[in-house]
């Protein structure tokens, strides 16, 4: 495998040395609060937001066709319309299952940290964050239950790691977390915009990435912080090479994710997991997968992490 | 050699040259054969080798962690490579 860096999302940190990450920081801290206040300020009750129609339409588009996983290559031409309007359902039920997942994963990785030594400074901002993520979640969940039937199980049963350096870790998680959502965002930009679709699926995603903006802008800023804590405490050529190859890794398994043989099953496409492998090494498919990630890329570089994807 | 596993022996090998052999009661986990990143495409392999969606979450990364107790889990334990 490519690196020696692991995922500790699956692990139970008992030992309390989640404790060195050191964020404080001025500037930071104005951003906090300006967030916070934002937070505050737009706060809208999720339960009663949503016009949450009996059914939508089943002869229409639920994802925008150029998102789709065929998209750009002779398997959406050989797909006849319905079928590929068939393949926009499942891959938006796709879509926000991913989020569900996404969201109980840094969830559970941010509730670990607040209000713990060294994450005094976004504790404030962590609650906002929480909350909303929470009700992302429902929403997210809720238009999956209701529309597709069913939530796609997460595949992401991944071998426990070793406890690493609570430094190496608090960085990697919310690296993770910020990437996830960078990716997400450029998903919710396009749904929301995309005036074929239903107003409900347009309100979801807009709203959705109106809160994310915040949580992309704080996201961004401590994880300068703590990329700079972790060089500071320092890290060698190799670590350095072994936190890129990882974040690398990272990116390919969350754009992969996109490309579920549920989906194509579900769709009524037969051998989907082939089908899934042809995709994920068709040209057209990797320059959309950078068009996708070039926020991530750009800001990792920028943070002097630049990746080999 | 039959075929039931061979598409995760050769998986397994593609992504990791080193090991010419995998001997099956390797432990795929602790020599880092499969790494958290590699494991959802690590499952959808089986599931499509087993032909049916297994219950990840109800399932316990032991049960992967060797060719052997991979056969033993998802193929009734009848070794056919």
């Amino acid at each position: 495998m490519t690196s020696n860096i692991s995922d500790t999302s699956n692990i139970s940190n008992t030992s309390g040395t989640l404790c060195a990450a050191d964020i404080t920081d001025a500037g930071f801290q104005r951003l906090l609060d300006r967030l916070s206040a934002r937070a505050s300020s737009d706060y809208y009750n999720p339960y009663t937001t949503f016009d949450w129609p009996p059914s939508l339409p089943a002869d229409e588009f639920w994802f925008s066709p150029e998102l789709l996983s065929v998209h750009g290559t002779q398997y959406a031409e050989n797909l006849a319309p319905a079928q590929l309007r068939a393949l926009s359902r499942w891959e938006s039920v796709n879509f926000y299952s991913l989020n569900v997942h996404g969201i109980r994963e840094l969830l559970i990785e941010v509730m670990r940290r607040v209000h713990t030594p060294g994450f005094e400074t976004p504790s404030e901002f962590f609650h906002h964050f929480m909350g909303e993520e929470n009700e992302h979640m429902w929403f997210f969940a809720t238009f999956c239950l209701k529309y597709g039937g069913r939530i796609y199980p997460s595949k992401k049963l991944g071998p426990a790691a070793p406890a690493q350096d609570p430094r190496r870790e608090n960085f990697l998680v919310f690296a993770r977390i910020l990437l996830f959502e960078q990716i997400v965002d450029h998903y919710n930009v396009h749904l929301a915009a995309d005036d074929r679709l239903h107003p409900t699926i347009r309100q979801l995603n807009r709203i959705h990435h109106q809160d994310e903006s915040r949580h992309i802008a704080f996201g961004a800023r401590l994880v300068q912080l703590l990329w700079e804590r972790l060089l500071a405490a320092g890290l060698d050529a190799e670590d350095r090479a072994a936190v890129s190859h990882y974040l690398a890794d990272y990116l390919s398994a969350s754009m992969a994710s996109f490309y579920n043989p549920a989906a194509y099953r579900d769709t009524g496409i037969s051998d989907g997991f082939a089908l899934r492998g042809r995709l994920l090494n068709h040209p057209a498919r990797r320059a959309a997968h950078e068009r996708v990630l070039r926020k991530s890329t750009d800001f990792l570089t920028r943070i002097g992490i630049p990746l080999a994807l | 050699m039959h075929d039931t596993l061979k598409p995760i022996v050769d998986w397994l090998r593609e992504r990791n040259p080193e090991f010419d052999e995998i001997p099956p009661d390797l432990d795929l986990i602790e020599n880092r054969l499969v790494d958290s990143l590699g494991f959802m495409e690590f499952i959808l392999l089986l599931e499509d080798v087993v032909g049916r969606e297994l219950p990840v979450t109800e399932l316990s990364v032991d049960q992967f962690r060797t060719l052997d107790t991979i056969e033993e889990n998802f193929f009734g334990g009848e070794r056919s490579w």
